[in-house]
């Protein structure tokens, strides 16, 4: 149950921070950079789609994914083995996809972006939880 | 209040009240033994459809705080959701945190006010 509502509770800030980067890009405003002063370089680099999806609408899905997966689990929706390996192999993903974003804003956009980097850091606790503490359910 | 500390009140009630909704959907029975008895004989309905309700009515605040979209009436319903819960439980050592959660959804639905309705109150 705690590794569970540690995972939830990551999901749903990673929930709120793209709703909010999403929220700022559809009405063409500047977010707010907490760290730094260059968030926007990265946010509007070639780099901020995958294939044809903004980055932040799919990291609002991969939380939104992770978020309900664990609200399966702890209910305990079946088949519970499904759900536990979706959300390990998801979480993976997305750590390997974060190393390499963060790659590009150290050595090719050459600026740092503080949600990115949060997102960043969100995924990979996330990983680390369950790393930690194996089953899920 | 500075626009941060408002995110961060938000964001933490929003996962409280999804979190408590979904426990809720676990096991309704359970959370059934904070009702009093006179509250479960208002009840027109059973008392796990009224926890049912009320675990999607937890997780509809919670996701409403969470995106930002009409926090302060997400704010307000959750403020008399939980005057309820504080009337129909009574305050005991679980629950007399809900008074925090109170002053919480209070802060939220103020800081959120829209204009219009600031305006209002101010004639």
């Amino acid at each position: 149950m705690t590794s569970q509502a540690l995972i939830f509770t990551l999901s749903a800030l990673g929930i709120s921070e793209t709703v909010y980067l999403i929220k700022k890009r559809l009405l063409f405003q500047k977010p707010v950079c907490l760290i730094g002063e260059n968030c926007l370089a990265v946010l509007e680099s070639k780099y901020n789609k995958i294939f044809i999806i903004p980055n932040d609408l799919l990291g609002l899905l991969f939380y939104i994914t992770c978020s309900l997966i664990t609200a399966f689990l702890v209910i305990g929706v079946s088949p519970l083995l499904l759900w536990a390996n979706i959300i390990k192999v998801l979480i993976a993903v997305g750590s390997a996809l974060s190393i390499f974003l963060t790659y590009l804003q150290f050595r090719v956009i050459k600026a740092w972006c503080f949600w990115c980097l949060m997102s960043a850091c969100i995924i990979w606790l996330m990983a680390v939880i369950i790393l930690f503490t194996g089953r899920l359910y | 209040m500075t626009k941060s500390s408002y995110h961060i009140v938000r964001v933490g009630l929003a996962i409280t009240f999804i979190w408590i909704g979904i426990l809720i959907l676990k096991n309704p029975e359970a959370w059934g033994g904070y009702v009093r008895p006179w509250a479960v004989n208002l009840l027109p309905i059973s008392i796990a459809q009224a926890l049912l309700s009320t675990a999607i009515l937890d997780i509809i605040i919670g996701v409403l705080f969470l995106i930002d979209w009409l926090p302060w009436l997400a704010g307000l319903v959750a403020s008399l959701h939980l005057i309820i819960v504080l009337a129909v439980s009574g305050i005991t050592d679980i629950t007399v945190r809900d008074i925090g959660l109170l002053a919480a959804t209070l802060v939220v639905t103020i800081e959120s006010l829209p204009i219009y309705i600031k305006s209002f109150f101010k004639k």
